[in-house]
């Protein structure tokens, strides 16, 4: 069954910026509740506050908590609230984009920039992979998420390629994967679809964070067969059709949504 | 280290913000315990670090800055330094 956006509430990990800005505005704009968290210093902080106060222009239900989606002590808190927000009708949609891990090569090279820690690997998978296991066993232990809910996750081209410096968040992606795949079956029973949407490459500030990325985002544009990159709003809007269904059939897939960036590379 | 007198800011007080965030009992952050090497904070427990004292203090810290920071003491230094900047 079709249903509509309107009313619902949706969980959006990473809502300050990338694929979990450009998803709020596209559920706020039919009409959907967000709960978001994000995790920044004061400038991203003030922006992310201008940003709710956007959502909220549009009529949604707005909450949005500068805290770090990784720790136990913030699923907790925004788990309580969004029962209270939510109550039974649950978290229709859950979005997990972290894009927060540490961009050092394993071993030495010519940039003498260092390499990376166990530390440092451990965090970038923790955060940008196994944290949205942690929300969902919260979820569903607080019976947030009913039958019908969907669960995304966001996956890039680097789960099974190599780029530099993308060694660990590459290793988080395919963890991501594997984890998605998990969740669809063991959720299956209750209903919930778990799908990965790999994006193509995007213009986010997560990407530019990436050393090299100008470059490897303009060869990305010239082989995609559109001759563009991806835009967050595309992916938004994959999120907001796909949610529209009831149906938890459509689970368990790697959908690509790159303009069919991945088939040319 | 000897306090300075002529600022407000407790470090027990810091230490307890620091410790806080890093979800550590406030003994193990020392003066100059090395947050990398001594307390294993990795850069998202860095970043806990920043937000919380963001909010506490009412400062703007830059990434750039706080990449500087390895100890509580280096940490009320900056503090101690956007403070006296912002009046």
């Amino acid at each position: 069954m079709i249903t509509e956006i309107q009313g619902s509430w949706s969980l959006i990990l990473g809502v300050s910026s990338g694929f979990g800005r450009a998803t709020a505005r596209a559920l706020a704009e039919r009409g959907g509740n967000v709960i978001g968290v994000h995790f920044d210093t004061s400038d991203g902080a003030e922006a992310a506050a201008k940003f709710a106060d956007e959502l909220r222009d549009l009529g949604a239900s707005v909450h949005f908590f500068n805290l770090n989606a990784a720790s136990a002590s913030t699923r907790s808190e925004v788990v309580s609230r969004a029962a209270e927000l939510a109550g039974m009708q649950g978290v229709r949609i859950v979005l997990h984009s972290l894009a927060f891990g540490s961009l050092l090569p394993f071993v030495p090279d010519e940039q003498d920039q260092g390499t990376i820690s166990p530390r440092q690997m451990a965090m970038t998978v923790d955060v940008m992979a196994h944290s949205l296991v942690y929300w969902t066993q919260d979820l569903i232990a607080a019976g947030l998420l009913t039958r019908g809910a969907k669960i995304y996750g966001m996956t890039s081209a680097g789960s099974t390629q190599v780029l530099n410096s993308y060694g660990a968040v590459s290793a988080a992606k395919a963890a991501l994967e594997a984890h998605l795949r998990q969740l669809a079956v063991e959720l299956a029973p209750r209903g919930v679809a778990v799908n990965a949407l790999r994006a193509g490459t995007t213009l986010t500030p997560a990407l530019e964070k990436i050393p090299g990325s100008a470059a490897y985002a303009d060869q990305c544009r010239a082989r995609n067969p559109h001759r563009r990159l991806t835009e967050p709003e595309d992916v938004a809007e994959a999120i907001v059709l796909l949610s529209m269904s009831t149906s938890s059939w459509l689970t368990g897939n790697v959908i690509g949504v790159d303009g069919g960036e991945l088939l040319t590379a | 280290m000897s306090e300075n007198t002529t600022t407000a800011l407790d470090l027990d007080e810091l230490r307890a913000i620091v410790a806080d965030a890093l979800e550590l009992p406030k003994e193990e952050v020392t003066d100059e315990a090395h947050f990398a090497n001594d307390l294993q904070v990795d850069s998202l427990m860095a970043l806990e670090i920043v937000v919380h004292l963001e909010k506490r203090y009412g400062i703007k810290v830059a990434e750039s800055e706080f990449k500087e920071l390895s100890t509580l003491l280096q940490v009320r230094g900056l503090v101690e330094s956007k403070l006296a900047g912002g009046k």
